[in-house]
């Protein structure tokens, strides 16, 4: 309660101290939310190629096509336990790309059965996955989905035709039935058919002089493959090993390089933003020990009193301690309710179909609050210590 | 029982190359109980001997007992534990804290001996014995000095302390609220059995004590019981 009063008594002091704890946290929580969102989208990545090797065409192949027929050699290779075609396109041919810090549309061919495997694991927020033997079918990840405003049972063409697309463009229409829960990595703009239908996009896909030639149903863009489930990344590097070495005409990516590279990228937009936020937070700081320091000053012979009556060193340190502390508190909670209220309304105003760019994690609301408040006792030591050992005598005749 | 014993205490002070001996050599005993005046002229060691009564200052030498606890044994903590428990202050500039109102202020030593209820009632009880209790939720700023000072006794003996040290208790207020101030004093001493010294320049003040010490030069000039209203020697 005295602390409340202390800092009633200085209004604009203690406004104007708060406010730059509550700039810095501020900073601190829209930079973080968006590192956030960011790891997120990263650790997706992580999860998926960290869980299975990523085979395409060998170094210098124009075209991303394999045959099918690879896959029955790369199970025979030791340590793999499935492996299934894969393809993919861009479900908005054409189309501007915007900044985003999503990834594109896109259309993933797949067999249904394979999301058994990977650790990237996707819920149902409507409907069921797509049936292998069934066409026409698509599951919408969330952000898709909103894009262009599904329901289950609804139909999507897909590629969406662009505005400029010449007369021979080719597009199908797809039934939805599954709508994702979002996920805040790839998924969430992803469209998924069944291998069939991949096919057939792949064949609409090709060059008109080859598109007759190419029998569709005999090759795939890619090929995932997978070792029996909790296999270690290293494993599965050695496994890549194998079938390079093994498996004529194909190139395993080892999964610990395509990790390494996710992972890095996002240690340093973390370092990046983190630090340019904890550096506005700790000249908030700075402001603290100023105006503590002038509190001492003001309060020599408040100090001198209270060691009269009996308070020890550790009393007056606790005291003035905790009035710096709290000032960290209220400029963390003010500062992150600020910035969790911007990100929000960033959020919410984001077009539909475009990625939202702020995640907010407990993580970042405990970094927030919390540094703020460490922050605030920091920068109360020295000034308490000043107090604490002021002498009594001298304190209680100080003029 | 001696409540305060000071055996051959000094308290020395280095100025330059000059040493000043604040207090030399005092040796001492009050009782519980007593109402001791202090008096000398400025620089006499009166403020000196009151802030090693207190525990405020360390002596240079010598030794001084609060109800038989050698306080020069005591570590920083310690002391100020016994300043808490066994010894009340009040100061001519009153010390209130402007921010505190009157209740606020005399329990704010309770907040350093962790009293919680009991302490509350009591410094209720103080403030109506003072006079105050219609002042309970004043400011200082809203108090007169006699006021002002009498919130300071009530805070001095809220932690029912067995010595209450005044210095120049008087030197801000008018005759009459002086004469007050002393009554209540005298009061507070007679009823609580609580031992007061009273460090002051007012010699009508010192002769209303039944004990006058005074000082020269940091040492013992006189000593001298008295029969209050009875002029000393």
């Amino acid at each position: 309660m005295e602390i409340v009063r202390n800092f009633y008594r200085h209004k604009l002091r203690s406004v104007l101290t708060i406010s730059g704890i509550v700039i810095g946290v501020l900073a601190l929580t829209t930079m973080g939310a968006l590192a956030e969102n960011f790891n997120a989208l990263l650790d997706g990545g992580v999860q998926y190629f960290g869980s299975n090797v990523q085979v395409g065409p060998p170094v210098g192949q124009a075209a991303s096509l394999l045959p099918l027929t690879k896959i029955d050699e790369i199970r025979k290779v030791s340590g793999v336990a499935a492996a299934f075609p894969t393809y993919g396109f861009s479900a908005k041919p054409g189309a501007v790309s915007v900044v985003n810090f999503g990834i594109p549309d896109t259309i993933i061919a797949s067999d249904p059965t394979e999301a058994a495997w990977g650790n990237l694991k996707t819920t149902y927020a409507q409907g069921h996955a797509i049936d292998a033997d069934s066409s026409g079918e698509v599951v919408l990840g969330s952000t898709i989905d909103k894009e262009f405003n599904k329901k289950i049972g609804d139909n999507i063409e897909l590629p969406v035709k662009p505005r400029d697309a010449t007369p021979d463009f080719v597009n199908h229409p797809f039934k939805v039935v599954g709508i994702l829960n979002v996920t805040r990595t790839a998924p969430d703009t992803f469209a998924y058919i069944n291998i069939t239908d991949g096919q057939m996009l792949l064949k609409d896909s090709l060059p008109f002089a080859v598109r007759d030639v190419i029998d569709v149903t005999a090759i795939a863009e890619g090929i995932d493959v997978y070792a029996k489930s909790g296999t270690p990344i290293g494993e599965l590097d050695k496994i890549a090993d194998r079938i390079n070495s093994q498996v004529g005409g194909v190139k395993a990516s080892k999964p610990s390089d395509l990790v390494n590279s996710f992972k890095q990228g996002g240690a340093i937009f973390t370092a990046i933003t983190t630090a340019a936020a904890l550096l506005a937070l700790i000249i908030g700081g700075l402001s603290v020990v100023n105006t503590m320091f002038m509190a001492v000053a003001e309060r020599v012979r408040e100090i001198g009193l209270k060691k009269a009556v009996g308070a020890t060193t550790l009393d007056i340190m606790g005291e003035f301690l905790a009035e710096a502390t709290l000032i960290g508190v209220i400029g963390g909670l003010v500062g992150y309710g600020l910035g969790a209220l911007i990100t929000i309304v960033a959020n919410a105003s984001t077009p539909p179909g475009q990625s939202t760019l702020f995640l907010i994690t407990p993580s970042l609301t405990i970094l927030a609050i919390g540094f703020a408040t460490a922050l605030g006792a920091v920068a109360g030591v020295l000034p308490a210590w000043r107090a604490a050992r002021l002498d009594p005598v001298v304190a209680l005749r100080n003029e | 029982m001696a409540n305060v014993r000071l055996v051959d205490l000094a308290k020395q002070y280095r100025r330059g190359n000059e040493v000043i001996r604040a207090l030399d050599g005092v040796t001492l005993d009050i009782d519980k109980g007593e109402f001791v005046a202090v008096v000398g002229r400025s620089g006499s060691g009166k403020t000196t001997m009151l802030d090693l009564m207190g525990l405020l200052l360390r002596p240079t030498s010598g030794s001084l007992f609060i109800d038989d606890i050698d306080t020069g044994r005591l570590g920083d903590s310690e002391l100020a534990r016994v300043r808490a428990r066994r010894i009340g202050f009040v100061f001519q500039e009153y010390n209130l804290l402007s921010g505190l109102n009157v209740l606020e202020n005399v329990m704010l030593p309770l907040r350093y001996v962790r009293e919680g209820k009991n302490g509350r009632s009591r410094a209720v009880e103080l403030i109506d014995r003072v006079g105050l209790s219609d002042r309970t939720r004043h400011r200082p700023s809203e108090l007169s000095g006699g006021q002002a000072q009498r919130v300071a006794i009530a805070r001095s003996m809220v932690n029912s302390p067995s010595l209450i040290l005044l210095d120049e208790p008087t030197g801000a207020v008018d005759t009459e609220t002086a004469q007050q101030l002393v009554d209540l004093l005298k009061r507070l001493n007679q009823e609580d059995q609580v031992t007061i010294v009273i460090v002051t320049h007012d010699l009508d003040i010192a002769k209303q004590t039944a004990r006058q010490i005074r000082l020269k030069d940091g040492k013992v000039l006189t000593d001298e019981r008295v029969t209050p209203g009875v002029p000393a020697g």
